[in-house]
């Protein structure tokens, strides 16, 4: 059998050869983490991923979660899985290892992400979200919090979720209407309904931990006036046990059209006015705490979109190899000539070769992100910190909103290249379409990404992000230009990098002048850019490792090296001429969408 | 008690595709992934089960390149407390018998009670197991797919023709060469890994073992492969095609048509 879910060898490349993620190990806190020991944990990750998690995504799939009168079971297989990854301690990989994480450094555990994610992400939803609400315990926590529940989060024993959004309440949370009403003992009493809940409720762990946003009465409207609590579904006692049921109540489940595996829940808090919860952090800043948590929930979600696409691809190639339709171009009068596998048509190489070209593009972007923040965790001088932190906030709109837009795109033609099997359940393809398109949506739709990066990113610190950005795809850029082959492709992005440069000022000063609401239709036009440069930047940056490497490759590697050559060659010459071309719409600016009269949308 | 498990480095089944390579003498090996024997891996986990309930300890032995280090700290990461890596040129093309007598030889600067084998490895001749028992001058039983630790011996099942068990009482030291299924192989956690991160893993070459480096390698070989192929389809062969129902269901009717089944 050929490989399945995702490219090891990429894998490998992306770690070692452009990221050199071994280095780390040099720094005490991550000394355990050298490339034997880095190796070993993608091979096992790939080993749980491969055997025992991708087995079940179809049954899971079929099987969803079942609603019963307020609980909700989860797929059969996802028990075992569970137990599983808990005994391997893969549930909180990143973390802080005195309250059960591993401390291994984030771009590590993104290898071990991408295969668990890419065989079944609505299983590991289960997991990302614990860690994600577990950080929020880290971060804003007291000693008490964290004793009670952080170990038991990071170590899988207990879940956690995210409430957010509310009927009245989605994009717009500062409009929620949770209410949290002070008790003598310093608790609260909380009382809402919150809804698209995932993870909400299930039959996985002891104990489910929903961190809840409320407004605690008397505070001011809006987001100013938001607070976190943590919310247990089972109190718990001083003593770390369990007491009785804390008052949340799962009204129902969605029925979706993709993660089935995962439960996607309405929960109502204080029903009988005994839902008690706890402060996390400070009174009315829950909304700001949320925030510095959602870089790394956003992440996770370009992560899911991305494992998807991944697989998407993986599948394509093995299936365009094996299936024999149609004569080759060339032979096509000859009705004897023999049917060939089709990945010797033209039109399904041009398909294959997109998507390995986004897909390595996009690998090397959430890599890259994540090694930002180890890169931030290991430098001692602060303005070296300050800029890798920047560079985070930056990119995290493109890892989410253009990587998962993509990552669709990318689903959609790995669906494509099987024909009509693609659209057969018993292929994979359609399950990843449905499974992936949801991370457009949640964490922020795109639109909200697009509206982050030019309303509140591009202009952050007088542009320094940007230039920062800039200044690192430069880099980069000089460095390829060594390279003979590679050269033409690094004089495309440069010629790209510099008109999206224009464009981003341009921008900046439209939504800084009357025609603002012009600026912003252009939000995501210019999102679209910016992801396609740093696509290209990726590609260049690996194809100028490629090439040096490919001086002395041995010849199992050349192969490999080569392919890292074309996906910049055709990105280069295919993508970003038409990257040239959006950018000049964007210059233009037109305000068509705006002066359209409402009543002109449908006659 | 002191196990030794036998252990090789093996290009792994279910993430490559084989092909015969242009001399057709053995498969392409360039791209291939490799990871621990499937049939080595169940003996391990059957070793360290035994281990885990009556004490002792577990080693881990491969005859390889330095690459094949990758499997004893793989084997040590689910729980084997020790490798050795027997490695040097000489060994390289070694037939069962060459392994064998390298193993014999590792066997013999320790002390160890039980040896384990997988019952075969990629090649498929499954004689290591039972010449390393017999240049051992051990008592050997092959296919084990059960064990039970007496006092000085084993209480062992071997999967026999027809599905059938038998039991057999060996005694101790012995080999085993053991069949998968034999239990549930555990996977290799976070923890296993970061124990072993930095062990440092013998290596043994000839002189370290004591072994006349002429004797072994791919001189020595009595057995060499002179051709490798898949062979052609002959006649009569018919590809049942459709979805898995219908495959399932037109071969219930040939095997009935043919008297395979009533």
């Amino acid at each position: 059998m050929a490989q399945q879910i995702s490219d090891r060898h990429d894998i490998d490349f992306v770690l070692h050869e452009q990221l050199n993620v071994a280095e780390f190990s040099k720094h005490e806190k991550y000394a355990e983490f050298n490339r034997q020991t880095i190796d070993l944990i993608v091979n096992e990750a790939r080993n749980l991923a491969v055997k025992e998690i991708l087995p079940t995504r179809k049954e899971a799939d079929e099987q969803g979660c079942i609603y019963d009168k307020g609980t909700v079971k989860a797929p059969e297989a996802y028990k075992r899985l569970f137990k599983l990854l808990k005994e391997g301690e893969w549930t909180a990989m990143p973390e802080d290892p005195r309250w059960g994480g591993q401390g291994m450094p984030r771009s590590v555990s993104m290898a071990a992400a991408e295969y668990f994610n890419g065989a079944d992400y609505s299983f590991m939803m289960y997991m990302g979200l614990t860690e994600g609400a577990g950080r929020l315990v880290e971060n804003f926590g007291t000693d008490r919090q964290k004793k009670l529940f952080l170990k038991n989060m990071y170590t899988g024993r207990w879940t956690g979720t995210m409430l957010l959004t509310e009927p009245v309440a989605g994009s717009d949370v500062g409009r929620l209407e949770t209410k949290a009403v002070p008790q003598a003992d310093g608790t609260y009493k909380i009382k809402g309904q919150k809804i698209f809940t995932s993870s909400g409720e299930h039959d996985l762990a002891e104990n489910i931990v929903h961190p809840v946003l409320a407004r605690i009465e008397g505070a001011p409207a809006g987001t100013k006036g938001i607070s976190l609590f943590l919310v247990p579904k089972y109190r718990v006692k001083e003593d770390g046990s369990l007491g009785e049921l804390n008052d949340v109540n799962c009204l129902g489940i969605e029925k979706k059209m993709g993660i089935h595996g995962n439960s996607t829940c309405t929960l109502s808090l204080g029903d009988k006015d005994e839902c008690i919860g706890e402060l996390l952090g400070e009174e009315n800043k829950g909304m700001r705490e949320m925030f510095l948590m959602m870089n790394g929930a956003r992440l996770l979600v370009g992560m899911q979109g991305f494992a998807s696409a991944t697989a998407s691809y993986i599948n394509a190639v093995n299936y365009a190899k094996e299936r024999t339709q149609g004569r080759h171009l060339t032979r096509m009068k000859e009705k004897d000539a023999p049917a060939v596998p089709i990945i010797q048509h033209p039109d399904v190489r041009r398909m294959l070769l997109t998507m390995k070209a986004y897909v390595e593009g996009m690998r090397s972007l959430l890599y890259y992100t994540a090694w930002c923040e180890d890169k931030a965790d290991v430098v001692d001088d602060e303005k070296e910190k300050e800029k890798y932190y920047d560079l985070i906030d930056l990119l995290i709109p493109i890892a989410k909103g253009y990587v998962t837009d993509r990552a669709f795109d990318i689903c959609n033609l790995g669906m494509q290249v099987y024909g009509g099997y693609g659209y057969i359940k018993e292929y994979p393809q359609e399950q990843l379409v449905r499974d992936c398109r949801i991370t457009m949506i949640y964490e922020g739709t795109n639109g909200i990404q697009a509206m982050d990066l030019l309303g509140r990113k591009l202009g952050m610190k007088k542009g320094k992000l940007v230039m920062d950005l800039m200044g690192e795809i430069n880099a980069t850029i000089s460095k390829a230009k060594e390279g003979e082959r590679v050269k033409p492709y690094a004089e495309s992005l440069e010629k790209a990098l510099n008109r999206l440069g224009e464009a981003a000022m341009h921008l900046g000063n439209t939504a800084m002048s009357e025609k603002v609401m012009d600026a912003f239709a252009y939000a995501y036009p210019f999102m679209e850019v910016s992801g396609d440069v740093v696509m290209a930047w990726m590609l260049v940056w690996r194809a100028s490792i490629a090439e040096k490497a490919l001086e002395k490759a041995k010849k199992k590697d050349a192969a490999f090296y080569e392919g890292q050559i074309r996906s910049a060659q055709f990105f280069c010459n295919t993508v970003l001429p038409t990257t040239l071309g959006k950018i000049n719409a964007i210059m233009a600016t037109d305000g068509a969408a705006l002066e359209i009269d409402e009543a002109s949308f449908i006659g | 008690m002191e196990i030794l498990v036998c252990a090789k480095r093996v290009p792994d089944t279910a993430e490559n595709e084989i092909e015969i390579n242009s001399a057709g003498n053995d498969i392409k090996r360039d791209d291939l992934v490799y990871s621990v024997n499937e049939w080595d891996n169940y003996a391990v986990e059957e070793a360290i089960q035994i281990v885990e309930k009556h004490g002792g300890s577990v080693t881990v032995v491969t005859v390889g390149d330095d690459e094949s280090e990758e499997i004893l700290r793989r084997e040590m990461a689910m729980g084997a407390e020790n490798g050795i890596l027997l490695t040097d040129e000489a060994f390289e093309g070694s037939d069962g018998k060459g392994i064998a007598a390298l193993l014999k030889a590792a066997v013999e600067k320790g002390n160890y009670d039980l040896i384990m084998t997988g019952a075969q490895a990629d090649e498929g001749y499954a004689q290591v197991g039972g010449m390393l028992a017999a240049m051992l001058d051990y008592p050997y039983a092959s296919l084990v797919n059960k064990i039970e630790v007496g006092d000085g011996k084993l209480t062992v099942g071997r999967e026999i023709e027809g599905g059938n068990i038998e039991i057999n009482e060996i005694e101790l030291p012995c080999v085993l060469s053991i069949q998968t299924g034999i239990n549930e192989p555990r996977y290799v956690g976070i923890r296993g890994i970061r124990k072993v991160a930095s062990v440092n893993i013998p290596a043994m070459g000839a002189s370290d073992l004591g072994i006349d480096p002429a004797s072994v390698g791919a001189d020595a070989a009595g057995v060499k492969r002179i051709d490798y192929f898949v062979p052609e389809m002959g006649e009569g062969a018919q590809m049942l095609e459709g979805s898995d129902d219908e495959i399932l269901e037109k071969l219930i009717e040939l095997l009935k048509s043919k008297g395979g089944i009533k």
